[in-house]
């Protein structure tokens, strides 16, 4: 401002040539103290010249910074509250010294935020955007991005898409310097562009329009950089340009899943292929007392193993075998218990042929320590006919079958098949040991997926809070 | 380079260039107009207000691979805020100017008057504003109009191509292209109408040294 007072550096007018060269003048302060008209109080002008508008710190007067003696444009009179990163702070900012000469509060009328005002004499201006939440750095634009199609935008080869509609921002709180004329009310209207990570602003004020580029800062960064402490991590209310902390995440599940997928598949084979130790086939009379076969000497490796016994009684018709298994451990003579029916019925009624069961069936114990084991297989046939009547079937599902059959008028029933009247029914016992893990593998393979699933719900959960019109409110 | 001195004051006051008429007197605030060997004292110019711009007379840089010095100095003014505009004086003795405003640079060149259709210039110079938002092309560029106002000259220093006094009065429209371009187009007091096109630049874009230092600021590495 030209008061009067001679600017150091500068000659004092002389007559007479050549003058002696002034010795370099020490660095002059961007700073410079003037006094409130309203208050007195003293305003401290940090970017004089391009400063357009001094909203007084004590009094919340409106000062034009255009006029050499801070003319007084609205009168104010009320302490005003301080923004959390007071006027005059300086701090560094992607390598740059910034220092704060303003700060103002604005609302689309749904939530509310913060925006400082930054300087450097070197760098221009910056905004800080505070959410309440995360910073955002902004930059003014020096040049408009392209327009592709529909609502995206174009700028240094990156799309940007329109987020919402344009709407209203109003300010509702200015303190400090601004390079353009500022009032608590000027309202102006904002549309939003955004990718992970950036948004780009466009303001539009009568006749002006502005783009600025805003890029949200890491967690802590800016309340390093200005001294004050930092925020709480949290993801409920995601910015517009938020990026998806999930995203990443996800790509380390996925990676070590496949890891985990690959390595519990080398496991499973090298479990081993399924082996097959013994097989043998005994007959059973039917409706008579029960045979018992004993297999000794299954050697199960070191570790845990899978045992699998399968009975297959292939050839008999409308007739069953329950089958008992018991495996004992010759060492410690501890047992494990398991049974199964192998079963077959077959018919003809007013609805066609008909036929029920399966002859043959495995059962797996899964987890067996090594050792020599005994198996202990007791097989009790039964023939089931209902003329005979004599052989009823002892089971609740046999039951069933049988009353349902029965109601049938139609029923009526065929013995078919390669020895109807045989007097025993051959069944046929194989115990394999090894092969897939079965019920552990599928809850390993389970658990290995889980991980990535989880954390893909969460990232699709954050993208639509984020893409959320406005900040939800509270639930 | 012509050394003599003031008119008014007698302090000593260099021309650098042969096509620059106007010199304003370091110490009195003259402004001195030189036709062929004569000087004339023109009237006073106010003084520069105290900004903060790092620019001042003496920065040299480069724009591309043409050096130049600044060696003027014309402040603006308009309803909302000012602006710096400084006359870079090239190598090959050519000029441009350096506008700064609100903390960002732009780097404009003259163009020939016909670089932009006669029916513009026509407008421009009936006093009508030119629309914001209307496109414009210059030399077979399209611009869009970014800003139209009213200005008057605040203050002026150094050599200048024209006499900046207090209160000269001008039409100025701002135009941007999508990559970075911009343009200027000016009506001065006379009525005539003028337009530069060039491009927006950080400061380092444009190589300077010898900026200004201030108290508690680190100087940028590339002015170093």
């Amino acid at each position: 401002m030209s008061d009067g007072v001679p600017v150091p550096g500068q000659p004092s007018p002389v007559p007479v040539a050549p003058a002696p060269p002034a010795p370099p003048a020490p660095p002059r302060s961007t700073v410079r103290a003037l006094s409130c008209p309203n208050c007195g109080g003293i305003v401290n002008v940090r970017a004089q010249g391009l400063t357009v508008s001094i909203l007084c710190e004590h009094c919340g007067s409106t000062l034009d910074a255009t006029s050499p003696e801070l003319q007084v444009i609205a009168r104010a009179n009320h302490a005003l509250k301080q923004p959390q990163i007071p006027l005059g702070t300086r701090g560094t900012l992607n390598g740059h010294v910034w220092e704060v000469v303003g700060y103002m509060e604005r609302t689309d009328e749904d939530v509310f935020w913060a925006e400082y005002l930054l300087f450097n004499p070197y760098e221009g201006y910056a905004f800080l955007v505070d959410d309440g939440r995360r910073f955002s750095l902004g930059i003014m634009l020096d040049q408009l991005p392209k327009t592709m199609f529909g609502s995206l935008l174009l700028l240094d080869r990156r799309p940007y898409s329109r987020f919402g509609r344009p709407y209203p921002v109003r300010v509702t709180f200015v303190v400090g310097e601004f390079y353009w004329r500022i009032a608590v009310g000027e309202t102006v209207t904002e549309t939003d562009f955004v990718r992970p990570g950036t948004m780009l602003s466009c303001e539009e004020y009568e006749t002006e329009r502005t783009w600025t580029r805003l890029d949200m800062l890491d967690w802590g960064v800016a309340e390093k950089a200005f001294g004050i402490p930092p925020r709480r991590r949290n993801y409920r209310y995601p910015a517009p340009h938020e990026p998806s902390p999930y995203k990443r995440q996800f790509a380390e599940a996925v990676v070590v899943g496949l890891v985990a997928l690959f390595l519990l598949g080398m496991v499973s084979n090298a479990g081993g292929h399924e082996q097959q130790i013994i097989q043998l086939t005994s007959r059973v009379a039917f409706d008579a007392a029960g045979r018992n076969v004993v297999i000794r000497g299954i050697v199960l490796p070191a570790g845990r193993s899978r045992v699998a016994i399968e009975a297959d009684a292939g050839s008999i018709d409308n007739a069953w075998v329950n089958v008992d298994y018991t495996l004992t451990n010759e060492a410690t003579q501890r047992s494990v218990r398991s049974y199964t029916t192998v079963e077959h019925y077959a018919g003809n009624d007013s609805n066609g042929a008909w036929s029920h069961g399966d002859p043959r069936d495995e059962v797996a114990l899964s987890s067996m320590p090594g050792g020599r084991y005994d198996l202990s297989v007791t097989l009790v046939a039964h023939r089931w006919n209902r003329r005979g009547g004599d052989s009823v079937p002892t089971t609740d599902e046999e039951r069933a079958f049988f009353a349902h059959r029965s109601r049938d008028p139609g029923d009526r029933i065929a013995t078919t098949g390669a020895d109807p009247g045989a007097a025993t029914a051959p069944v046929t016992i194989t115990v394999k040991r090894g092969g897939a893990f079965g019920g552990v593998s599928f809850l390993a393979f389970l658990m290995i997926v889980a991980w990535p699933v989880i954390v893909l719900f969460k990232h699709f959960g954050f993208e639509k809070r984020r893409k959320a019109p406005g900040y939800a409110s509270d639930d | 380079m012509i050394e003599t001195n003031c008119p008014n004051c007698g302090a000593p006051i260099r021309f650098g260039s042969n096509d620059l008429p106007v010199k304003v007197c370091d110490y009195c605030h003259s402004s001195v107009l030189r036709t062929g060997g004569n000087l004339q004292a023109i009237g006073k110019v106010a003084e520069v207000p105290e900004d903060v711009s790092p620019l001042q007379l003496g920065v040299r840089g480069r724009d591309g691979d043409r050096r130049f010095e600044l060696v003027g100095r014309v402040r603006w003014r308009y309803a909302d805020g000012a602006w710096n505009e400084w006359l870079a004086l090239f190598d090959d003795g050519s000029t441009g100017w350096v506008g700064e405003s609100s903390g960002r640079y732009m780097m404009l060149r003259q163009v020939a008057e016909n670089a932009i259709a006669s029916v513009l210039v026509d407008q421009v110079k009936s006093g009508r504003l030119i629309a914001v938002g209307t496109p414009i092309t210059i030399n077979g560029i399209e611009y869009i109009a970014s800003d139209a106002k009213q200005v008057t000259c605040v203050a002026s220093e150094g050599e200048l191509p024209f006499h900046a006094p207090l209160g000269l009065s001008a039409v100025s429209v701002d135009l941007m292209t999508p990559d970075g371009g911009c343009a200027s187009i000016q009506k001065d007091t006379d009525g005539e109408v003028e337009i530069y096109t060039g491009r927006y630049t950080a400061l380092d874009g444009l190589h300077v040294t010898g900026l200004r230092s201030f108290e508690g600021w680190p100087m940028p590495a590339f002015a170093a």
